[in-house]
């Protein structure tokens, strides 16, 4: 069955209203300032064949990998009405562990097999592994956290005592984790419920029909914007400062081939996965792709699994854009799927010249604090990410201190951090000058300082502190980012990726990278 | 806001108003609504927008032939316009050094994930202007780094010689401890120059938000305080009071003092003229739905109207509080086409008033307006009481573009164009009703605005919507909306207490509401009159979400019940934090008794009949004029009843019947 323009047009309205309201009710009955205040979440539906039908603007990291989850759950697991799936193995549907996926499937009045799925994808604080916030400098998984495959969280509509006391037992702060977990469930069965109401509003036939057609229409959309593109074979490289191993200048190289409304994007000539975190797996490296494409398409692209259709990804296995187990992955996910984005962009910046931007910060800047909090008696592990200026772009220039591409949370209020956790602000301000020259400015990064206020294991996952933030057609570099360790007046700088120990009154200081110049 | 109960015991007390006057100033026109001994008078007049105050004033005298009114209730748009148009005030910032660019970086976040240039409103205050004190308070409200003598010396001395017309004072953990900022006020006080102090406008945590409001606050008020002035002076003998966001009204002093908390005042007062009116007819679950030319408000209103904290008006943070208004940009003029993917959309492209929709005769682009004009919704000969001439033809050939890309004809397309627009409707009245815990079903859609009357029958259809209501002089809600608004007072602070007892909550209350007293007597209201309710901004420790309950003796329960309701689970053996106690007062005026219409006699006869699209089939339906249907008059769907400011759809799923105050009603059934 094939739905007209109208019916096309309404149902892509109702189902992308379902997944934006599973993305209210998890912001709201989050426990944990991630959750709550930074938003670090995605919701979405998928049809019975766990492809996405439509995701709420969240995150876009989530964007491309959540169907892999999907599939996985489906694959490994026998799910019935009422049960819910957690994962976060990023060899088995993940991507770095502390983000949790969890799957339910939507069964009609019944029906024995599920009609579709709702699943959503939560940053957890921790999640276990060698330093508080896991997000430590790891060379193999086994020291990343702990390791979810596809097991059911919940069955029959009860929570699994076990399978939760295993993962509990597995955390730092586990109150905060369940909280966020039931808050996950809870916009789940929303989900569902919303979506049986819709078919017994609309009828079963025709919501089927609309998840299939949404699909054809997001790949037509894609595919008229890739013949929009003069055809050729594009092709960039950037690299990656390092793996906090000894491994430098990391290279990633793309060859992006534009033809009759189809895109090849290989990444043949990538360097072999390495020893530290920054190992993408292909869950990252597909929404880094899906990302890019919606950006650079014409018109508002659905989100869904038919933007795809008209690319083919080659990703070479045992890559550091297609990483096998046991590598270690914790950066790949927040850092090296930023590089992933700016190689892109610099190939098809020859595509489409007037449109693309010079590079952007390219870190989220990882900051992981974590120890035993004296003053409230109780072990504390807190994340966040930090801004960096925005590349410029052809007649605008770049915004400053704003998260890009593959992220878009929000920061802690100080208000809010120092009340909870025992540290302080020092500095919070926008580091001028850091956006790089031409026609139109970079934006600037970011300059935040944090005292800990007791002893306290500090972890940095950080990027462009070496090899900067580069211009387009003239455009400067952005400046590189900077991390020092404050402790009185001495000032040591610290290395991009490193973990250490802070003792009370020690401050981390970090510079976050400015956005590339556009034009000369 | 409450408006029954407290407005039946002001009658019976408060010496009566001789002259009462609503006023709502538009983009366009200036409505002045009044009740000179018992008689309503309306009248509407070009808006000033160089200078608001000229269309008021001669307004009045144009009204009230110079007769001074005693009472004046003014919804206004001037803060709002001068931050639109950034005709602000030079505004310099007083901050923690170090601190200088929070207001510039807000929470780090873009509002497009997938633009390519993502931006963001350029700061009220330029880097030179923001000036930091070094001062240091922590979140218990203890001093790390105390403000010296010196220190406030050498921060007045820079404040003076910056230019500044106004100022804002914002110091992180001010809401715990307010000194260092009033130090810094006293300092600045000398200057003469308007302050806004963080603390005063809003004592609750999170420093972007508090800081952005106290910024925007300073960036409008010198502005909206010579305006004030002015009005006064000519008002001497006249009492003033400003319409708030939140549907409530304040004196003069205070909106000059804060007038962020008037920033989205003309809407929050059409939502309260319209709850005001739903009381001739005994409903008070309304949704409100306001569809204009380029962009629709819906907002619930469940017995009081819902209020948020928390807006960004023009991209910019406010933390004050408004009535819940969701709005969305699609109206009558946003325009329809078939993208490249074969799905038809419709906006977020508006053709505006010029060229506007295809029909006014100056633009080809398709717009809503002309779908309801090919499909029989709107009488072309009567649009604006037939002031202006509309071309059908036009609206046939720009619909026909439609349906030949969608290869069908222009009836269909007509239909399918209000159907996708409707399909924005729905999703916005989902948002405020579905998303906040409502079952819309469970609720009247009241349906103004050029062509919300045409829209709504078959929106209330795709909702499960039963009864539709189109007030009686839907223009004229806004001023209506002021002319009832009791007066009002919110305050809040930010206590964060782990399971405190009642008494010491009381305790805490017990001062603002002394304030509140304090300040709404001096405006005029009647002690009688005053209500007061304290409510609690309550979490389980650990979570980062508040739910709002009442402050009473068992308010530990009514947390857990809420949370129950809300997320389906509760802790009751939890941890509790008070996060925010907030103070809502208000005090009503005598409530406005509204005119009947005189009864319908024999049956409505319609004015002409006319080709309607119904459902998917074109029928004739009769076509009636609104003056003309009497008290008691009934029609079956599918019907048109045309008025001055707008035409309404009658679908044959409801009947129709007009109420004693003129109101019409679509009831489902026969």
């Amino acid at each position: 069955m094939k739905l007209d323009p109208v019916a096309l047009a309404v149902m892509n309205n109702r189902l992308a209203a379902i997944a934006e309201e599973m993305g209210v009710v998890l912001g709201q009955t989050g426990y944990s300032p991630n959750i709550k205040e930074r938003h670090d979440f995605s919701c979405a539906l998928f049809d019975a064949r766990g492809e996405l039908v439509a995701q709420a603007a969240h995150i876009p990291v989530h964007l491309g990998s959540t169907p892999l989850s999907v599939r996985a759950a489906i694959e490994h697991l026998d799910l019935g009405p009422g049960d819910v799936a957690a994962l976060n193995d990023p060899f088995a549907g993940g991507t770095h562990l502390p983000d949790l996926t969890l799957v339910m499937p939507i069964f009609l009045r019944n029906e024995r097999r599920p009609f579709a799925y709702a699943a959503n994808r939560a940053h957890h604080a921790d999640i276990g592994g060698m330093a508080p916030g896991s997000m430590a400098l790891s060379t193999e998984i086994y020291q990343e956290g702990f390791r979810l495959p596809p097991v059911k969280i919940v069955e029959r509509g009860e929570i699994s005592r076990d399978v939760m006391a295993l993962f509990l037992a597995n955390t730092r702060v586990r109150e905060e984790r369940e909280g966020d977990l039931r808050a996950q469930i809870a916009a789940l069965r929303v989900g569902a419920d919303r979506l049986r109401s819709l078919v017994g509003n609309s009828g079963k036939s025709i919501v089927n029909a609309a998840m299939d057609d949404l699909k054809d229409y997001a790949a037509r959309l894609m595919e008229s914007s890739l013949r929009a593109l003069k055809p050729g074979i594009y092709r960039a490289r950037d690299f990656l400062d390092d793996d906090g191993f000894g491994t430098k200048n990391i290279p990633i190289h793309i060859s992006i081939r534009i033809r009759g409304g189809r895109a090849i994007v290989d990444f043949t000539g990538s360097s072999r996965q390495v020893r530290g975190s920054v190992n993408a797996n292909y869950a990252i490296t597909l929404s880094a792709v899906f990302y890019v494409m919606k950006c650079l398409a014409a018109e508002a692209v659905p989100a869904n699994e038919g933007l795809m259709r008209p690319i083919t990804l080659i990703a070479p296995p045992g890559s550091v854009v297609n990483a096998l187990a046991p590598a270690a992955v914790a950066g790949g996910n927040v850092e090296t799927s930023q590089r992933i984005v700016d190689v892109l962009f610099r190939a098809m910046a020859k595509a489409a010249p007037d449109r693309v931007p010079a590079a952007s910060s390219g870190s989220m800047s990882n900051l992981t604090i974590g120890g035993f909090d004296r003053v409230r008696n109780r072990h504390f592990s807190y994340y966040e990410t930090i801004a960096g200026g925005a590349g410029a772009a052809p007649g605008r220039p770049g915004a400053s201190g704003i998260h890009t591409h593959m992220t878009n949370t929000l920061n802690t209020p100080i208000e809010a951090l120092e009340a909870y956790y025992p540290m302080r602000i020092t500095e919070y301000r926008i580091r001028r000058g850091s956006g790089g020259r031409g026609r139109s400015r970079g934006g600037d990064g970011l300059v935040r300082e944090i005292e800990c206020l007791g002893e306290s294991n500090v972890s940095l996952l950080t990027e462009r502190r070496t090899l900067r933030p580069w211009g387009l057609f003239g455009g400067g570099n952005g400046s590189a980012g900077a991390n020092w360790l404050v402790r009185g007046k001495r000032r040591v700088k610290l290395a991009a990726k490193t973990n250490l120990t802070l003792q009370a009154g020690d401050r981390v200081r970090i510079e976050t990278p400015g956005g590339g110049g556009w034009g000369r | 806001m409450r408006i029954s109960r407290s407005g039946v015991a002001a009658r019976a007390r408060r010496p009566r108003t001789r002259i009462a006057v609503g006023i709502d100033t538009g983009g366009t026109f200036t409505d002045l609504l009044a009740i000179v001994n018992g008689d309503l008078r309306v009248l509407k007049v070009p808006s000033t927008p160089d200078d608001p105050a000229r269309a008021v004033l001669s307004g009045l005298r144009e009204m009230l032939s110079d007769l001074p009114p005693d009472l004046v209730t003014y919804s206004s748009t001037v803060a709002t316009n001068a931050l639109l148009e950034r005709k602000g005030a030079r505004v310099a910032i007083i901050t923690n050094a170090g601190f200088e660019d929070v207001i510039e970086i807000g929470r780090q976040n873009r509002d497009d994930l997938y633009s390519l240039a993502p931006s963001r409103p350029e700061p009220l205050v330029p880097r030179a202007m923001r000036i930091g004190v070094r001062e240091r308070t922590l979140y218990d409200g203890s001093s790390l780094t105390p403000l010296t003598r010196a220190e406030i010396g050498r921060v007045a001395r820079m404040a003076r010689r910056s230019g500044a017309q106004s100022f804002a004072i914002c110091l992180l953990h001010s809401y715990a401890n307010p000194g260092p900022e009033d130090a810094i006020a006293r300092a600045l006080a000398p200057i003469g120059r308007p302050i806004s102090i963080s603390h005063r406008l809003l004592a609750e945590y999170r420093e972007y938000e508090r800081f952005s409001t106290a910024v925007v606050n300073a960036y409008v008020a010198p502005r909206m305080s010579a305006h004030l002035e002015e009005l006064a002076r000519n008002l001497s003998g006249s009492q003033l009071r400003i319409m708030q966001s939140n549907g409530s009204a304040t004196g003069s002093e205070l909106a000059r003092a804060e007038p962020i908390r008037t920033i989205l005042s003309g809407p929050a007062a059409g939502v309260v003229g319209a709850a005001a009116l739903t009381r001739t007819f005994g409903s008070d679950r309304l949704i409100t739905f306001d569809m204009g030319g380029t962009s629709t408000d819906v907002s619930l209103f469940d017995r009081r109207a819902r209020i948020r904290t928390l807006s960004y008006p023009d991209g910019y943070a406010v933390r004050a509080p408004v009535i819940d208004i969701h709005t969305v940009g699609a109206g009558g003029g946003s325009l329809a086409r078939v993208d490249a993917g074969g799905s038809l959309r419709v906006g977020p492209e508006s053709a505006g008033a010029d060229p506007g929709p295809a029909c006014y005769g100056r633009g080809t682009a398709p717009a809503v307006t002309d779908a309801d004009l090919v499909a029989g919704r709107l009488v072309a000969s009567n649009f604006l009481g037939g002031r202006m001439r509309l071309y059908p033809a036009r609206a046939i050939k720009a619909i026909g573009a439609i349906a030949s890309a969608m290869k069908t004809g222009a009836m269909e397309a007509a239909r399918g164009v209000i159907r996708v627009v409707n399909a924005n409707m729905e999703r916005a009245i989902r948002v405020i009703t579905v998303e906040r815990g409502y079952d819309p079903r469970e609720f009247t859609l009241l349906a103004f605005g050029g062509a919300g009357p045409m829209h709504a029958a078959e929106l209330a259809l795709d909702l499960g919507i039963r009864h539709v209501v189109f007030p009686r002089n839907p223009g004229l809600l806004c001023a209506w909306g002021a002319l009832g608004a009791p007066l009002g007072r919110e305050f809040s602070i930010t206590l964060r207490a782990v399971d405190p007892n009642y008494e010491a909550l009381v305790a805490r209350a017990r001062p603002m509401i002394q304030r509140a007293r304090r300040e709404l007597l001096r405006e005029g209201a009647a002690s009688s009159a005053l209500e007061t309710e304290v409510r609690l901004d309550m979490r389980y420790r650990g979570q980062s979400y508040e739910l709002e309950v009442p402050l009473t003796r068992d308010f530990r329960e009514q947390f857990h019940a809420a949370h129950h309701r809300a997320f389906g689970h509760s802790a009751p053996a939890a941890a509790l934090e008070v996060v925010n106690l907030r103070l809502r007062a208000s005090a009503a005026d005598a409530s406005l008794a509204i005119a009947k219409i005189g009864r319908q006699r024999g049956n409505p006869a319609p004015i002409s009949r006319m080709a309607v699209l119904v459902g998917s089939r074109v029928r004739t339906a009769p076509v009636y004029a609104r003056d003309s249907l009497g008290a008691g008059a009934r029609v079956r769907g599918p019907a048109i009843v045309v008025e001055l400011s707008s035409t309404a759809y009658v679908a044959p799923e409801f009947t129709m019947r007009a109420d004693d105050y003129g109101n019409l009603h679509l009831e489902a059934g026969r």
